[in-house]
């Protein structure tokens, strides 16, 4: 059973942890800056926010990556290699507590962050749309900010993904430069490699009609997937008619893929002994 | 006397090929500072890790204590503490992980931080770092307390402190298990010195019982005699040391 308090104290030391860290609060601020740049260079543009989401989707599907392997990389390595999760292992505190005491801690703000950067974002582009908004005209009734809404929070997953991710190669490592492979690692295989293999998959002919559902396997195309199926494709007025994914699998995928990450991260972060 | 808190059972443990317990058995009681004491390599940081539950062995038993609560506490050679915080704060931290109340002021005076109490951990000095991590294994008043070399590289004064707060949290009737290579501090705090070697605990006794049993006048010299020709396959701490003379 996981206990609520040491969760709770964990994850508030990981939180205090990261807003005393000035190289990870330089990292949050180039991170905001670019999302906001980039929701001001589509300031009144008549795309609105399908348009936005658009230009920030491959922006946020790679740097999202990057934000969490800042985040959390060090996270459990850092204790071991301090020796102070040794002296956490003399207190009354299991591992998945452990390890969820940590995710919460570092993927909360950096889910706080992700969210908030591209709500500003969207904020600024609205700021130059036309009086009587032409995205309406252009795409029929759906493009609200609702549905740029799911975008972000749709964003805000895959960041909880990615750091659970990196939390689990910081779990694994047992020196720094395994952390620090282990985070770039994941940055490769989350943002680069798992994309690569399936249009690899797909040339190779077998795929067929499964590609809607082969694209929630992978964290990155699982978030395509969710924000092209049910953020844009409803704001659109012409239906393309294909699927480009199964939202569904792609729901599962992510969410797959935060637990496994996580339960990896527990069990590797240290062999229980019997008391 | 009374039930070890502590003890070892026909223990055995090793890493591969190196043996670090082979079948060895030993008790310890409360109240007792225990100094725990052999060549490098012979396994004590290893050793401890076994009582202290950070490793299981391979066959044989290990006794903790059963109260609810935190049981065993363990201090690392070396600790480095989570940068950035305070003193304070990290005892509060840990303080956070256990059912009871702590009181962080109460605790850094009984190891003589009080004066460092809003320092930060990366602005303390080694000696500092080390009486904090003397100062967290009080919290949640552990019965048994575990520490790995708590004075190595420290000066003889801070050394001495170490030793002192290690002896007073015996004297509250814990036992205090450490590691140590200052023979000399530990022939003056220890009430008890085992000497691990070659797997198994070779030597057992207070420091007066073991200077009368091998009729030496100190513990270096009893050290020496005991550990001579094993647990050193690989160091000949003989070889000449100026090249051979060439």
């Amino acid at each position: 059973m996981i206990r609520a308090r040491p969760v709770v104290a964990v994850a508030n030391r990981e939180v205090r942890t990261l807003l005393r860290n000035r190289a990870l609060l330089a990292v949050a601020a180039v991170f905001t800056a670019v999302v906001v740049g980039l929701g001001g260079a589509s300031m009144g543009s008549p795309g609105g926010y399908v348009s936005l989401t658009y230009d920030l989707l491959l922006p946020v599907e790679l740097l999202v990556p990057v934000l969490a392997f800042a985040v959390a990389f060090q996270s459990i390595r850092g204790d071991d290699e301090r020796g102070t999760l040794s002296i956490l292992r003399t207190y009354s505190v299991s591992r998945a507590e452990y390890v969820l005491g940590v995710f919460v801690g570092r993927a909360l703000p950096a889910f706080v962050l992700v969210v908030a950067a591209l709500a500003a974002a969207g904020v600024v582009a609205g700021l130059g749309a036309p009086e009587t908004s032409s995205f309406l005209a252009t795409h029929s009734a759906g493009d609200t900010p609702l549905i740029y809404g799911r975008f972000v929070l749709f964003a805000g997953w895959y960041t909880l993904a990615t750091v659970a991710f990196v939390l689990a190669g910081s779990a694994l490592a047992r020196t720094d430069r395994e952390a620090l492979a282990a985070g770039v690692g994941v940055v490769v295989v989350v943002a680069f490699l798992a994309d690569l293999a399936l249009v690899a998959l797909l040339t190779t002919g077998f795929v067929g009609d499964l590609i809607g559902v082969l694209v929630g396997l992978a964290p990155a195309s699982a978030f395509r997937g969710l924000v092209l199926e049910l953020a844009i494709r409803p704001a659109i007025a012409a239906d393309p008619g294909v699927a480009t994914a199964h939202p569904l699998v792609s729901a599962f995928g992510l969410a797959g893929w935060t637990v496994a990450a996580l339960a990896v991260a527990a069990v590797a972060v240290w062999r229980p002994v019997e008391k | 006397m009374s039930d070890p808190v502590l003890a070892f059972e026909d223990a055995s443990f090793s890493f591969g090929d190196v043996t670090i317990l082979d079948d060895a058995s030993v008790a310890l009681e409360d109240g007792t500072f225990v100094a725990l004491v052999g060549p490098n390599g012979s396994g004590k940081t290893t050793a401890l890790e076994l009582f202290a539950g950070l490793r299981a062995l391979d066959a044989g038993t290990v006794t903790r204590p059963t109260t609810t609560g935190r049981t065993v506490a363990y201090l690392p050679q070396s600790p480095r503490f989570r940068p950035g915080f305070t003193v304070r704060e990290v005892v509060d931290f840990y303080g956070s992980l256990v059912e009871t109340d702590v009181d962080a002021d109460a605790i850094l005076g009984r190891v003589g931080l009080t004066g460092a109490a809003d320092r930060r951990v990366d602005a303390l000095s080694g000696g500092m770092t080390r009486l904090l991590g003397l100062a967290q294994a009080l919290i949640g008043d552990p019965p048994v307390v575990v520490l790995d070399e708590p004075t190595s590289g420290l000066d003889p004064d801070i050394a001495d402190h170490i030793f002192e707060a290690a002896a007073a949290m015996a004297a509250d009737g814990r036992l205090v298990l450490t590691t140590s290579h200052d023979l000399e501090a530990v022939s003056r705090y220890a009430d008890r010195v085992l000497l691990i070697a070659d797997g198994e605990f070779v030597l057992d006794g207070s420091p007066d019982a073991l200077l009368e049993g091998a009729g030496e006048t100190s513990l270096r010299d009893v050290f020496s005699a005991t550990v001579a020709g094993s647990g050193r396959a690989a160091v000949d701490v003989d070889a000449p040391t100026d090249g051979g003379g060439e």
